[in-house]
């Protein structure tokens, strides 16, 4: 059953984002072969420990037998027995730019993937689905490089000091005032990593006495900056806005849970582009709930900054709402610019505060030189203040791409999570056995994907992500679509039963964001 | 009732979002320094003698440094664009995990994007709810952040007071035997710091090999700022003292100082690494 959700009067454009539901049948397979690698589990456990099996772990010192174990052995349960026989999917080491084409380095398991030994050939222009490349900016030439090349042998390649003492460079500044214009707010402040920021920040701005709202699915980062701060956590259903606004009124008419006095303050936590499911915050009604409740708004645009947005800047852009609607700005630099660290923005006197008593500031080396480079001379590009329209053709392209990309797999009958603007296409899989299958045949055919499973995802829904380029052409993509039919055939994943009518006269959707979608 | 509720929540005032601050806060402002952070320094457009970077091997306008840089940076770009996990493993990474193990005499190390992260991280993926750390009073504040993440019982002792952790030590075992059963799944650790940042002393380390083995509970070193600075060869406090570096379970330091980069590092044996 698609739920496709139609706009509310708030939504200038319509909202698409469909989650079709696992069929039956499939869910029960996925649960049997869950079954059957847990039976053979314990059966391989039960034969090393009577030694009938060589244990190949690493094993503890013999001086320090006799302390106590540093692992339990239920913990790794899961590790030993079902993800090692898959593990050659994750960490594959690549010797090139990471653009649309890679370089892999080979490498191969004589012992069913317990220890890997690299054979010294490199498969060369491996189709790259799996960095976070949106804009294309991951390039070892061209005019960002050659401007990081400059500084970094004018400044060296590191800053030996925290952001408080000596390492506010210059950069750093116009850096700062740089990322302001951008995102349309009063200003800035920039860290060195992205996790970072959000751990570091958050208990910055709450503790004791303060509620947080955070989605189901929020990334790592902001749940272990929610842990930190001290405050309480309820968590309300993904994109969900019924559920956050029976939150917002238990918490306000009912205070504090057991002393009853009111909420000093409550933050919603919610991300730009939810990176495993590939949807998208609604924001113009979780900012309506804000105004109407007094509560303040965190949005974590990590994926979204650059990828969304007529010119690339983001999810508040994409629904056309005011920026400084959201208290507290957070992005990343990591995907869409090619570089490292996050930034957040906001009004002056929430940035200034956080100058002062955010720990990151205080304890924390601050970006590096030629990485500051990186980020403003591809922010400029974006911005379209280097002269040139590279920006506003990256974005484009990325668009389309989106767009028929998602459009060419939903076709083929794969089922496929997620909004139809997002650059992150998750593609399910479900069983176990093809999360590795999958992953291997399209290595084969020198595609590279990203696979993923329990716990990152919930047990039954694992799934194959693809991380759409503004880098990658229509022939790439064509090429890489012809491969995933291949191998979707030949694995049997086509589990959709709504199949998209294929549009015959064009070939793929050429509406930019001032049309709108038949 | 529905009224009510209605009228709670038009009543309800909720703090700003920050606390104002006065315009004239030490903090607020920061230097703005022009030009390498090197040797020579020119903040708010003085030039002074800088005796306030980490810049302990002066790496940081080495140039053979500075060439290997631009040779990098014209093969890779700047960004790895994902984690280690997904197409962000470089042969350079693999290349330098191998290199620091092989310097620093461990079988494994496994390297980190940012050095505040490093001990912070490292922490909680050993140490969970339940377990006992004791630490040093003077620890800095990225193991405190490590330790509140890992919700472990936390006993701290006086700085560099051995006497004082062989109290709290022996305490620890008089409460183990009266609850065995609990005793033999709670781990212990010790986590100390090769050169303290707050204080700026070292710590005792064959005391506490020492203690380690009649107590029997794991180290964890953190050795951030006597990398590179300690010892002959500049392997750090356990070169210094000669101890081996096999005893220490977990060193774990970042790069930020004397090999004037970004990033940290964690090394010691593959039973203990391969679970990061």
């Amino acid at each position: 059953i698609h739920h496709i959700v139609q706009n509310g009067g708030l939504y200038k454009k319509p909202f698409n984002e469909a989650f079709e539901e696992t069929p039956m049948l499939v869910a029960v397979l996925t649960y049997v072969g869950y079954g059957v690698l847990t039976l053979f589990g314990y059966l391989r456990d039960f034969l090393r420990q009577w030694k009938i099996e060589k244990c190949q772990n690493a094993t503890e010192r013999e001086e320090q037998k006799d302390f106590v174990p540093l692992y339990q052995d239920f913990e790794n349960f899961y590790n030993r027995n079902l993800y090692m026989r898959i593990r050659d999917s994750w960490n594959r080491p690549i010797c090139s730019v990471p653009g649309a084409k890679v370089d892999m380095m080979e490498r191969v398991s004589h012992d069913y993937n317990w220890t890997f030994t690299y054979t010294g050939r490199v498969i060369k222009d491996v189709i790259n689905m799996g960095s976070y490349n949106y804009l294309g900016f991951a390039q070892n030439s061209g005019a960002c490089q050659e401007a990081a090349a400059e500084v970094l042998s004018r400044y060296g390649a590191g800053v030996c000091s925290t952001r408080q003492e000596m390492g506010n460079l210059d950069k750093h500044e116009e850096l700062e005032k740089l990322v302001a214009r951008f995102l349309g707010v009063e200003s800035a402040m920039a860290y060195g990593m992205g996790f970072a920021t959000n751990s570091m920040n958050i208990p910055a701005l709450v503790n004791k006495g303060c509620l947080i709202l955070s989605d189901e699915l929020n990334h790592a980062s902001l749940v272990l900056g929610a842990r930190l701060s001290g405050a309480t956590i309820r968590v309300f259903k993904h994109n969900n806005m019924q559920s956050l606004e029976k939150l917002l009124r238990d918490a306000i008419v009912h205070g504090q849970p057991r002393t009853r006095r009111p909420w000093k303050k409550i933050l919603i936590l919610v991300e730009g582009i939810y990176s495993m499911e590939g949807s998208i915050v609604r924001l113009p009604e979780v900012i309506a709930l804000k105004k109407k409740y007094k509560s303040y708004l965190y949005l974590d645009e990590a994926h979204s900054i650059g990828a969304l947005g007529p010119s690339g800047r983001g999810v508040v852009e994409y629904f056309g709402l005011n920026p400084e609607d959201v208290d507290v700005m957070m992005g990343t630099f990591t995907k869409s610019f090619g570089a490292a660290g996050g930034y957040i923005g906001g009004k002056k006197e929430l940035i200034d505060y956080l100058r002062i008593h955010s720990h990151s500031a205080v304890y924390a080396t601050s970006l590096s030189p030629p990485v500051v480079q990186q980020i403003i001379t591809s922010m400029k590009c974006i911005m379209g203040e280097d002269g040139s329209s590279i920006g506003k053709t990256c974005v484009q392209q990325l668009a389309e791409n989106t767009r028929y990309f998602r459009r060419r797999l939903k076709e083929m009958g794969f089922i496929i999570y997620g909004n139809e603007d997002s650059p992150v296409v998750p593609l399910m899989l479900y069983m176990p056995a093809k999360i590795g299958a999958f992953g291997r045949e399209m290595l084969k055919r020198n595609i590279g994907v990203v696979v993923v499973g329990f716990p990152a995802t919930p047990i039954i829904e694992s799934r194959a992500r693809f991380c759409l380029s503004a880098a990658h052409t229509k022939e790439i993509l064509d090429t890489a679509l012809k491969e995933i039919s291949e191998v979707g055939d030949l694995l049997q994943v086509k589990y959709s039963r709504h199949r998209l009518v294929p549009l015959l006269d064009r070939p793929f959707d050429e509406t930019t964001y001032e049309e709108t979608e038949d | 009732s529905l009224q009510e509720k209605e009228e709670l929540i038009e009543e309800w005032q909720p703090e700003p979002l920050v606390p104002p601050v006065s315009k004239d806060h030490p903090s607020l402002n920061y230097n703005i320094v022009s030009g390498p952070p090197a040797h020579k320094i020119i903040v708010n457009g003085k030039e002074c003698i800088n005796f306030a970077s980490f810049n302990f091997l002066g790496l940081l306008d080495n140039e053979k440094v500075k060439n290997a840089a631009q040779a990098s940076l014209k093969k890779y770009g700047v960004g790895t664009c994902g984690p280690r996990g997904f197409y962000g493993t470089f042969d350079v990474h693999l290349e330098l995990e191998e290199r620091l193990a092989k310097f620093m005499r461990t079988e494994e190390a496994i390297i980190y994007s940012y050095g505040f992260a490093t001990i912070a991280s490292a922490i909680p993926a050993y140490s969970k709810r339940g377990d006992i750390m004791f630490v040093d009073e003077a620890a800095c504040f990225a193991i405190q952040k490590g330790l509140q993440a890992s919700r472990s019982n936390i006993k701290l002792f006086k700085h560099n007071d051995m006497a004082y952790l062989e109290r709290l030590l022996k305490e620890q075992e008089t409460e183990d035997q009266k609850n065995p059963r609990k005793a033999r799944v709670t781990r212990r650790f010790i986590v100390v710091e090769g050169l303290y940042m707050n204080t700026g002393d070292i710590c005792p380390l064959p005391e506490l090999i020492k203690l380690k083995y009649k107590y029997k509970v794991r180290i964890f070193l953190e050795e951030s700022l006597s990398f590179g600075v300690l010892g002959e060869h500049g392997r750090g406090i356990t070169e210094h003292f000669g101890v081996n570096i096999d005893d220490i379970d977990l060193i774990s330091a970042n790069m930020e100082n004397s090999l004037a980069s970004i990033g940290g590092f964690c090394c010691g044996r593959s039973f203990v690494i391969d679970h990061q």
